[in-house]
Order: C-alpha cells, then structure tokens, then sequence
C-alpha cells in the first residue's frame, strides 16, 4: 500500500483537497496490458477439455416448408456425435422467449409467435437455423452439416417492410397479420398545430438495415453438469443478468441452474450481442443430449446473413408545422420498421425516440405512431443508438426541408428553436426530461469553427468555387444532438404490457433495476471489486478502479476488478443505454461508503472502542485518539478470524431517475426515461464528386458535451468510435436484400465496414455541464457519435448539393454513390 | 465469478498411423516464434487455425475468415499475410511470427505495444493483434510515415471500436519510440 502512512488527525477536508484525483484523468487502461500480448481469453479461446464443437445447418430459402429432413448419413460421418433438429426440442425444451408474445387475431384471439432454436415446420429467413450438427472438431462438423438433406417447399416471401404491411404474404400465418404491433401517442394538440401553422412540410426518408457488426462473432461453450442438473454457460451474451431468461426459459429450468458467465474481453458488441441467446440454448441442449462440453463458434457468413444481429430498418413519413417566422409548431412522427422474421427483445427501439421526442428544439405538439413489421429476413438486435439514430436522422431531415420552404437559412431556422439554457431542466412533450446544456452556445462555437474555415480554409468561397467547377460540392450543416442516456429498465416491456391501462398505472408499481457493485478486501490489503455487468471494450475495469480509488483513496492500482456471472450476480440491466458512467458513479460511492463504515466497524471492535472514535482515510483505519493505524490486510486479517464477513460489501445503485419526481409521469406510463442528455454538433465537412456519387468527408469537426468526464481518454475513445460507426451508416453500409428475400451481404466484401480510409480526420472539443441529477455530474457517453453523425453528415450532403437544386438528396441512408447519382440523373432530365 | 483456464490445444492435427479410411495429412514443421512446431495435419487446416488450436497463440484472432478484417494478421518471412487465407501446409518451412512474440520475455512491451496502450489505440482488443503486425512491418519498411502512409498501410486492417483517431497517434508514438 503506498499511500497508507498515517497523515494528522483531523485532516480529513485539507487531505481531500492535496490528494490528486483519479476520476477526471485519462488515465491508460488496466486492461490493455493482456490485449496486446495475446494473452486476453475471448469466448473464442475457451476450450475444455473433451470438448465437442458444433456446427449448424441454415435454411437457404427465404420462406419454405421444412418437408423433411434426412440426417442418417450426417449421423454415419466418422467423428459426427449428434443431429439435432427442430422436432427433437420440442417436448423437451421450450420456444425462446420473444419481444412480442402474442398479437390479436382479427378474430380476436391471442395468437402466439412462437421462435424455436431450430425451426421445425416452416423457415422463415435465409440463415434461419434448421439442424445443428456435433462433432470432434468444426471441420468435421462442417463436414457432417453438409450431409444433413433437408427437402424444402418453397414459398412466395416478403422481404420489403412497406409491402410486408398489406398482408399479402405472412409471415407468420397463425397470427394472419405483419403488422405485430402498432402505437401512435398524441403529445399536445397535434392537430390544432398542424390547423394553425403558416406551413405543413411533408417529407419521406428511409433508413436501410444496418448493425453493429463487431469483430468478434457470437460464440459460446456450454456445459451440462447431469449431477447437479445445471448448466454452466460461458458465452459473449451482452447484458447477461438481464437477457439470461432468454436462455434459462428456453432450456426450462430455473435461473439458479443455469449459470451465464461473460468473459473478461468481448471483441466488441455495441448492443448486438445482447440476441445471442439461440446459439447458447443449442450448445446447452447439446451439452446435455452428449453430456460433455460443447462448443459454437458463429462464422462471418451465419453472422451477417442469419446471426438475428441486424438492427434498425425505417421508412419514415415526417410532417412539420412551421410559421413564417420560422417557429417550429407541430411535429407528426410516422414510420414503418421491419424486424424481420420475429419481434425479439429489442421491440422497444421504436419506442427510445420519444425520450429525445423533438431534439434540441421546443416544439409542444407532436404525434409519434409506429407500425412494427415482421418480413422474411433475420430478426432485429439492439444496435448503439438503439433507434433514436435514424429518427434523429428523419427529424434533421424534415428541419432542412421546412427551412427550404420558409427560405429561411437552415442554421438559423435550428438556432431559433432551440431548448434555452434558462429552461433546464426541460421536460419534453414525451415526458423525458434534459438534464442541462446550453444549445444555443454549442451551435455557436461549432459556427465559429465553420466560419474559419470559410476563411481561407476547406470553405473558402473560392476554393468551394473552383471545386465545384470540377464537379465536387463541398457543404456543412451543423445542428445540435442530443444522445439519451441511462435508460431506466421498467419501460421497456412497455409492449408487452397493456397500454391502455398505462395511463392510470400508479407510480408505486414502477419497478426500476439497480446496478449491483460488489467489493471486498483481500488479505494483502488489495481491494477486488466485482461488476455485475459485462464489458465489450469500454474499459469499465479502469472506470471503477479510478473512482473506487478516489472514494476509498487508495490508488487505482491497489484495486483489481472482476466480474459476476448471472447466478452470483442479482438481475440488474448492465451495459447498454450509455448507462455505465453514471451507474458506476453511483453504485462506486455507495459500495465505498458501506465498505468504509464496515472496516471502521472492525477496526473499533479491535481496539474495542465506539465507532465515532475511529475514522477510514487513505486506506487505513485510525484510531482518534492515539493515532494508531491499522492498514487493509491488518483489517483483512482481523476480519477473516470473525465470522462477520465485513470485507466485503455489496451495493444496489438506484437508477436516478428513481429519486426524482419530475419522472413519475413517464415512469408510470412506461415512457422510456433517460435521465442524462448528452449533446454535440457537428460539422462534417464533405465533398461530393457529382460524377460519380461519392462522398467524402474532409474533416469532421464535432463539440460535445458529455458532463463530468470521468476518464477523458475513454471519453474520446467512444465519441471516435460512436462516429466512425456513424460514417459507416451515412455513406457505406447496408444489409440489402432482394425482392426474394435473399441477402445480399454475407461476407464482409458486401457490409462494408468503414476502413481507416474511409474514417476522416476527427477534430474534437468538448464543454462539461455537470448533470444535476448524477453522483459524479456524468452523463451517458457511449452511443452519441452513432447517433448524431449520420444525421449531420447526411444534412451535410443536402447543404453542399444545394446548388443544384435537389430536394433533399440525402433522403435515404446510407447515402450511397447510386442514389447520388439516381438524384442527380433525375434532375438533369 | 471469471474462472481462468489454461490454454488447451484442440487435436487439429490428425493421427493417422496405419489406417487408410482417415483424412490425407502431411507433416509440417513450422517456425513459430522462433520454436520449431512439428505437427501433422490436413492440408486443408487453415494457418490460423493451426497457429490458434494446435500452437495455442490465441493472439491470432479470427474476425471474417475471408481475408477482409485483418485480425488473423501475422508475419511470414517478415512480410504480413492474413493467415486466414493461407493453408497451415503452404507455411511448411516457414518462419511466422505472431503478436505473442512481440514482448520480451520478462513481460516489458514491445514500442509498438506500448505506444497502442498509451494513446488508447485500442478498445475491445479483438483487432489489435492485427495492427500491432501490420504496424510492425509498417515501420520496419518506413520508419518515419506520414499519415497518408499511415493510412495506406494501415488499410487492410478494420477495427470496429476506435475509429482510427488513436491508431494514427499509436503509429506516430511507436515510430518515435523505435527512432530512439
Ligand atoms: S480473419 Fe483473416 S482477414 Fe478476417
Ligand atoms: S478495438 Fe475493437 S475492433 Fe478494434
């Protein structure tokens, strides 16, 4: 311990203030060291010993009848173990629990959608799972997968969500309808607004299927323990407290059985992960049919076109009320998104928008109606943004096209309608609330930078002249973004619940998750502190070192951090929702706090005086009066001779929006609540060459503003990745399908992930405006890149194509060099 | 709670001795970071996979198998090559070298780990072993890179996380470093 000599007595405030803190700093990460020799164990490396590896059959067919399968020769292949297929789980397991339980026929029954491990009747996408195959190792697998015969009927399929919703073709016949659920709330007086208003603009924009697409594949080992009749799960599953039912219903036992455990490193998920589930209830299945351990590990190929990991799929219909002074007076929301084949847990990302409902502007009356859309595609997972990035997109969009229409300068019409700093906190027309920022000075500062470069830099009048005249346009148009963070938990079965009670629902019945913090001493005076989450890259391991360093002042390398699995840990949500920062903050200071007050409690018991006569600091218990010092290990040591077990503390961290009122209307209505709003603008400044589609993006300026930093380095390292990802969206990727419903990106050739070509060169500020409502000022930090760069870059692209007239070129994302094109032919015509 | 393992090889290679009905394999004897690893395998057993499963260097991460991401990237005769797209037999012979080793023996980092450390040039990890050997021969054929340089050697790696700001930082770090 090199900070445990004693200091004076009494000291405790100017101690305070000489000692340097570690939250705020950037400091290099603990977990590094591992990663970059080689050393990281990923899902991918686990191997046991005797263990068997898996390898699945996947429907080619869009929509068929499964007529039969013939497995025989696969099961004869020297080295094969087992075939399992679609009718051998039923009876024995269960179907895996889905977003949307059941929907109301015409008829008004309430007819089940029912999603298995293995489809048994019917395929449903290209890449649906129909066999999966175990044997010695996955050449072998592959080998005998290849031999399992499966006689399809084909069917006529659909695979466009706007088609999917006249019911021509269902995909799921027993509930007789595509459309599987369907909301439109009314905030204000929508109509009126719309009446009164000097304008109506109209405007459609669509947002192609995109994801995540982490390096790393899914992968899982699972194994059967038949005397204890339990399941132990090592997977890369994200949120695994949470999303553990998703496996443990499946098998049919209880929780306590079926022991998920996340390892230390996962190569990335960015939300996806969190719909893996099927690939661990197949391996566990299989594990328990062979008792021995069994191992999958998804491809590239089961990823991109059957790995349930796509996200988001929108048409958009926007309406916007606006008067001739430019005062934003209505909005109407109205979008189709096509989930694919079934509505899996992540349902609830048509619902996350209303929590950023209008933006960063005032506008008091606005209508949000959804229609949620199953086709024959692979099935939707949480993506960074979890759907507020292609409404933030369609909003941005539908404010261009209205300050077209008044002639009034787009950046000013936005300055205009801004939510004031004299109105934070303000709670918008959905019931969400923003902590705190200040707009208006953001789009000021990100102008400024703007306006430089019109002076002699990317924008000079004549630089921007004599390029175009080669047939590239160059063009800026910030706005200002707001990033929800911290999702609250009780919301989000908002579906799966019955709305129209939801408006007299009392507050009491809210039920919100904590975030569960452990921490214990260990007899070398080490602190261990044990997160309940699991991590994909954030470096949540040198997060909480540094702030428990700060709170039990100790330095953060006194401190190591593991993680729980989903049985020692209690179900709480975990990472998602820009959640960490704040929940971490929260949940450190109060594991600290009961740590603190129980190694005082030791001490005094030791020395056999009251506890008020003892006092925590610097990581040793002193004694008041004689200034006598016990250090951790000495605490340690006395403590493991008692039965008490004082060293080590767990903690349940709220979730904030819990202890304030303004909240209760939203949390009684399962409105999705995130108490932090983080915000930014940015001013990408692209160029595009009219010959040939293209764009790119000279620099990428961005200001933001996350509150309280608690790791700079980290900070900075999410907002890069949060844009890259961004650019990827606005200009490159997309799962295409054909009208057949067959894909048209399986390999990594055809999602094209953005290199370090394609990504410009980022130039960051940032403002810090404390969140009042979090322990730390902090606010959610790790989706806003994603959620706001493919909104600037595409209102970008608008801007530099305005000389040629065009009405919003960039109303489709990506905005790829064929729609460029498509827009621009149109014109010349 | 993490439960921690030890590395355990999975038998890619093949025991043929005598029987006829098994799989064609080949014996091959591949320099791995410096040792000498005799094994007999398929000739169908991919260079990852045999330096992954039958070596145990789990550095070499596997991200598409279809030669796009670059996190299977290590050195062959000191030149990079995505050992995904390479058969484990056409390595016979060969020198590979892999980010394990990169380190001294006595833990302390290579300038080019430490350099991807220091400026947080890598987030989840899972394509860093691949940027590190891409840098690796990078540096080795251009001490001094400009960014454009950096960009062009850099590019047929992908990292999902990072957005690149930092790796350009990494390089510029490690060729500082490496100069000394
Ligand atoms: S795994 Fe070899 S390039 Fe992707
Ligand atoms: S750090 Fe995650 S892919 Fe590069």
């Amino acid at each position: 311990m090199s900070q445990s000599q004693p200091t004076e007595v009494d000291t405790e405030t100017d101690a305070d203030s000489e000692r340097e803190s570690f939250t705020g700093q950037g400091l290099p990460r603990v977990e590094d060291h591992r990663i970059l020799t080689g050393r990281a164990e990923y899902i991918h490396d686990i191997t046991p010993e005797n263990c068997l590896h898996m390898a699945l059959v996947r429907s080619m067919h869009a929509h068929a009848e499964i007529v039969g399968i013939d497995a025989s020769e696969a099961e004869a292949h020297p080295g094969c173990e087992l075939v399992l297929t679609g009718e051998d789980l039923r009876g024995e397991y269960n179907p895996m629990p889905t977003g949307i339980e059941t929907v109301t026929t015409d008829d008004g029954e309430e007819a089940p959608i029912e999603e298995w491990s293995l489809a048994a009747d019917t395929v449903r996408f290209v890449g649906e799972p129909v066999a999966a195959v175990v044997a010695t190792n996955r050449y072998v697998a592959e080998d005998a997968a290849d031999l399992v015969d499966v006689e399809y009927e084909s069917r006529e399929a659909v695979a466009d969500g706007m088609a999917a919703r006249e019911d021509e073709v269902v995909v799921h016949e027993s509930v007789g309808t595509n459309v599987v659920d369907h909301e439109r709330l009314e905030f204000g007086d929508p109509a009126a607004a719309f009446d009164e208003a000097d304008h109506v603009v109209e405007g459609e924009y669509s947002w192609g299927r995109i994801s995540g697409v982490p390096l790393e594949t899914a992968g899982v080992v699972a194994q059967y323990d038949e005397e204890a009749d339990a399941f132990d799960i090592d997977c890369n599953i994200q949120l695994h407290t949470l999303v553990d039912e998703t496996i443990y219903e499946t098998l049919g036992y209880d929780a306590d059985d079926v022991r998920v455990n996340v390892p230390a490193d996962v190569g990335g998920s960015y939300g996806t992960k969190i719909a893996i589930h099927r690939y661990c209830c197949l391996a566990a299945m299989a594990s328990q049919q062979l008792e021995r351990p069994v191992k999958f590990e998804e491809d590239r190929v089961e990823n991109l076109q059957g790995g349930d990991m796509h996200c988001s799929e929108r048409d958009y219909r926007m309406r916007m009320a606006v008067d001739d002074d430019g005062t934003m007076c209505g909005l109407d929301v109205w979008f189709v998104d096509d989930f694919g084949a079934f509505p899996r847990y992540p349902v609830n990302q048509v619902l996350k928008p209303l929590s950023v409902l209008t933006n960063s502007y005032v506008i008091d009356d606005v209508s949000y109606e959804y229609d949620l859309v199953l086709t024959n595609k692979t099935s939707q997972t949480a993506y960074r943004g979890f759907g507020v990035d292609p409404h933030i997109y369609a909003l941005e969009m539908i404010v261009d096209d209205a300050a077209r229409e008044i002639g009034m300068d787009p950046t000013e019409f936005r300055r205009r309608n801004l939510i004031r700093p004299e109105q934070m906190p303000y709670t918008l027309p959905s019931k969400n609330l923003y902590d705190s920022g200040d707009y208006p000075a953001t789009l000021d500062r990100i102008q400024e930078i703007v306006d430089e470069e019109r002076d002699g830099g990317l924008l000079d009048p004549e630089i921007v002249e004599a390029k175009r005249e080669e047939g590239k346009y160059r063009g800026v148009q910030p706005s200002v973004i707001i990033e929800p963070g911290v999702s609250g938990s009780d919301w989000t079965d908002r579906q799966r619940s019955d709305r129209e009670d939801l408006e007299e629902r009392p507050r009491e019945e809210v039920d919100e998750l904590p975030e569960h913090l452990r921490a214990t001493v260990g007899e070398d005076g080490t602190i261990t502190a044990f997160l309940a989450t699991d991590s994909s890259g954030q470096g949540h391991q040198t997060l909480v070192s540094q702030l428990l360093a700060d709170e039990l002042e100790v330095l953060p390398s006194d401190i190591e951090v593991d993680y729980l699995d989903s049985v020692d840990a209690p179900t709480e949500y975990g990472s998602a929702a820009s959640r960490m920062a704040v929940m971490l903050s929260g949940a450190t200071v109060g594991v600290a706090e009961k740590l603190v007050r129980n190694l005082e409690a030791i001490a005094a018991d030791h020395w056999d005086v009251s506890a008020d006569e003892v006092t925590y600091h610097d990581g040793v218990v002193e004694r008041v009066s004689t200034s006598e010092t016990l250090l951790l290990a000495d605490l340690a040591a006395i403590d493991a001779d008692g039965d008490d077990h004082r060293r080590s503390v767990s903690y349940n961290y709220d979730h904030p929006a819990t202890e304030l009122e303004e909240f209760d209307e939203a949390l009684a209505q399962k409105l999705p609540v995130y108490p932090t709003a983080a915000f930014g603008a940015n001013a990408p400044i692209v160029e595009v060459d009219v010959e040939t589609g293209e764009v790119e993006i000279l620099t990428f300026y961005t200001v933001r503003d996350c509150g309280t930093m608690l790791n700079p380095m980290i900070v900075d390292g999410q907002a890069h990745g949060g844009i890259a990802q961004g650019v990827g969206a606005a200009l490159l990727e997309e799962f295409g399908y054909e009208e057949n419903g067959q894909p048209q990106a399986i390999t990594l050739f055809d999602y094209l992930l953005p290199s370090i070509e394609n990504v410009p060169k980022i130039e960051m500020e940032h403002t810090e405006t404390p969140s009042p409502f979090t322990e730390t000022g902090a606010k959610g930090v790790g989706e806003g890149g994603m959620i706001d760069a493919p909104a600037s870059i595409a209102t970008s692209i608008n801007d530099a194509l305005e000389p040629l007239g065009l009405e919003a070129p960039a109303d489709r994302i990506p905005v790829a060099p064929d729609h460029l094109r498509k827009k621009i032919r149109d014109r010349e015509r | 709670m993490a439960r921690s393992r030890d590395v355990v090889t999975i038998p890619m290679s093949v025991d043929n001795a005598g029987g006829t009905d098994g799989p064609v394999t080949e014996e091959i004897t591949v320099t791995v970071n410096g040792e000498d690893v005799t094994a007999e395998v398929e000739p169908r057993l991919k260079l990852s996979d045999f330096l992954r499963y039958e070596c145990g260097l789990r550095g070499v991460r596997v991200g598409c198998e279809h030669g796009v991401c670059g996190a299977c990237t290590v050195q062959e005769e000191g030149l990079t090559v995505k050992s995904c797209l390479s058969y484990a037999v056409q390595a016979d012979g060969a020198e590979i070298e892999t980010v394990e080793g990169l380190a001294d023996e006595d833990g302390s980092l290579h300038p080019i780990q430490e350099a991807f450390h220091e400026t947080h040039a890598l987030q989840c990890g899972f394509c860093t072993s691949g940027f590190v050997m891409a840098t690796k021969e990078l540096l080795e054929a251009n001490p001094d890179p400009s960014r454009e340089e950096i960009e062009t050697g850099l590019a047929d790696n992908i990292c999902r996380c990072t957005g690149y700001q930092n790796i350009y930082e990494a390089v510029e770090r490690a060729a500082a470093k490496m100069e000394e």
